[in-house]
């Protein structure tokens, strides 16, 4: 079932966006986009370049924008925290980025509040990425184990490296969609 | 202590709890920090150039940083450890409580060599331990003595702080080198995001190594906060308060209003209550009553007079105690009989027990004894004004009851009871 969900979704996004990448994006079937649940006091980001920080990803109106991304700063890793008003179910998170500096392996935690890069390997992630240039360019949601984000409070997204390999990791946009 | 004052500033003039927030919370000085203080207590400390020696002359400094960050924002906290000496040690965790800090500095020796490195690794696992996740964290590090690690690996442990989100302060002085400005400044640059780290180099020579340090933005914080923790700063070094009730009046007229409204009212109060010795039950339905434990718990002599902001107000508060001691002491039983029947004039008015109560201890007074403690004691009224001002006394505690039958003897107790 989970994997005709998958097919499902795919071809629901993958049709009307062609060629171009600025398509708009197709919520998968029966969830919302979960922008309006986070709780925006309580979002950090570590190692976040100052000129270019998470909000340019995550906000509704900022994400959409071309010109705005999440860059990283000392190194290419990233740890997002993000809290929500309530408790929701994951069910896939859309990452949005350059070809060559997009994220390549995200680890998902949730629930674990205040991780920082040196306890992050310490953890099993709840459940890893890893997204291609497809994923990136294509506006493709990739879709999460459901079972482990079912309880959800908050969610620590650890972006490890990207698929250049390059110093500087960079995000257009990251949307979660799900129920409550 | 401020932040009781401005709670009951805020109850009296009907402010809503929510903008206790915005009186209580930084807007100047130092934003919501933990601070890790690293000091340098290596053998190059033993030297003279900064009076009196260089370890002395930083005691002081970290004397004088910790006590603004906590005035600045009573939720900061401060951890103090040593990188030579013994070795690196955390002396004390983060705390808000200032008296801890400056305990732990006493009795440290000088020795050994600095290890920063290690030091920087210790103080950010310390901060990473914080109790108050939300605190910002930043480490003061104080390098005396020569560095040396080259720049490379400078650069590495200042990114490392950066990634973690960690601020860095560098007080460079004593020993110098011609590469330690430079390694030091490459260290910053490394740590820098948003001008939230900073470094000063301190020359050996006359000023001290604090008031050098209190113009730095180390001092006065991110926020453009120079009204209060500059204030708070030179009235710690100083002794003269920068602005009346340390608040900027143009940063924040309504607290300096509210403080200053509050105030007057006080001091008239405690005019009132010096005349009339026997107005107790009245301070207790006051509505400022916390208010009135503040400021008169202030006014003892005891207490810490290191309360930069309030500095002027015990002493009006000790003028006004010192003559009502001396209206109780005065003469023998005419002084006291003469306040007594002021104050039953008074009081008569209002309840003609209390009038009674009075006329017994009036008797008592004059069949006491001649010393003059046991004359300040026999005034009941000023003492049970005292022990209402106490925090936590209950005058109806058997055991507070128990003290004074001893003090007056069985008479006297039985018109306190019914005093109070």
């Amino acid at each position: 079932m989970a994997a005709a969900n998958t097919t499902a979704a795919g071809t629901a996004t993958a049709a009307p966006a062609p060629a171009a990448p600025a398509a708009p994006v197709q919520v998968p079937r029966g969830q919302v986009d979960l922008v309006d649940f986070i709780d925006w006091t309580g979002v950090e980001c570590l190692n976040q370049d100052p000129s270019h920080s998470i909000v340019n990803a995550l906000k509704q109106t900022l994400r959409d924008d071309e010109g705005l991304h999440l860059a990283s700063d000392s190194d290419e890793q990233l740890l997002i925290y993000i809290p929500f008003m309530q408790v929701v179910k994951l069910h896939s998170a859309l990452f949005k980025g350059p070809e060559e500096e997009g994220p390549k392996t995200v680890k998902l935690f949730s629930n674990k509040e205040h991780m920082g890069f040196s306890n992050v390997n310490d953890y099993p992630p709840s459940d890893t990425l890893d997204l291609s240039a497809d994923h990136l360019v294509e506006n493709k949601p990739a879709t999460l184990k459901y079972v482990k984000f079912q309880n959800v409070r908050s969610l620590t997204i650890f972006i490890e490296d990207n698929q250049s390999g390059s110093d500087v990791t960079k995000i257009h946009k990251i949307a979660l969609y799900g129920t409550t | 202590m401020v932040l009781e004052v401005r709670r009951a500033t805020c109850r009296r003039f009907s402010l809503p709890n929510s903008d206790l927030r915005l009186i209580s919370s930084p807007r100047r000085g130092f934003p919501l920090q933990a601070t890790m203080i690293c000091i340098d207590n290596s053998e190059w400390m033993r030297n003279g150039d900064y009076a009196p020696s260089r370890f002395q002359a930083q005691a002081d400094a970290v004397n004088l940083i910790c006590g603004a960050k906590t005035q600045s924002n009573p939720e900061n906290t401060v951890g103090v450890m040593t990188m030579a000496g013994k070795g690196v040690r955390v002396l004390v965790t983060p705390t808000s409580d200032l008296g801890k800090i400056l305990a732990c500095m006493h009795g440290l020796e000088v020795g050994a060599e600095a290890n920063l490195a290690a030091a920087i690794q210790v103080a950010q696992l310390a901060l990473k331990h914080r109790q108050n996740k939300r605190q910002q964290q930043r480490i003061i590090a104080f390098i005396g003595s020569p560095v040396k690690y080259d720049k490379k690996v400078l650069e590495t442990i200042g990114k490392k702080l950066k990634k973690n989100n960690v601020a860095l302060d560098i007080v460079d002085f004593g020993e110098s080198d011609d590469e330690k400005p430079e390694k030091l400044e490459a260290l910053i640059a490394a740590v820098n995001s948003n001008d939230s780290s900073h470094i000063v180099h301190v020359p050996p020579g006359d000023n001290a190594l604090s008031d050098v340090l209190l113009s730095t933005p180390i001092f006065t914080g991110e926020e453009g906060g120079s009204g209060f923790a500059a204030s708070a700063a030179a009235a710690a070094a100083t002794g003269a308060s920068g602005f009346e009730f340390g608040v900027d009046p143009n940063v924040d007229p309504e607290l300096a209003l509210a403080l200053r409204l509050s105030m007057e009212e006080e001091r008239a109060r405690q005019e009132a209550i010096a005349k009339k010795a026997a107005e107790d039950t009245e301070n207790k339905d006051h509505a400022s009553s916390s208010n009135n434990d503040s400021v008169m718990a202030e006014a003892e002599p005891a207490t810490n007079a290191a309360d930069d902001d309030k500095k002027e107000q015990p002493k009006d508060d000790d003028d006004l105690l010192q003559q009502a001691l001396a209206m109780s002491m005065e003469g023998g039983s005419s002084g006291s009989a003469s306040v007594a029947d002021a104050a039953m004039a008074e009081a008569g008015a209002v309840d003609p027990d209390l009038a009674l109560a009075l006329q017994m201890s009036v008797q008592d007074a004059n069949m006491s004894s001649d010393s003059d403690m046991s004359k300040v004691f026999e005034d009941r009224s000023f003492v049970t004004s005292i022990l209402n001002s106490l925090p936590g006394v209950d005058p109806n505690d058997p055991s507070v009851k128990d003290l004074l039958a001893s003090l007056h003897g069985q008479g006297e107790v039985r018109s306190f009871l019914f005093l109070s």
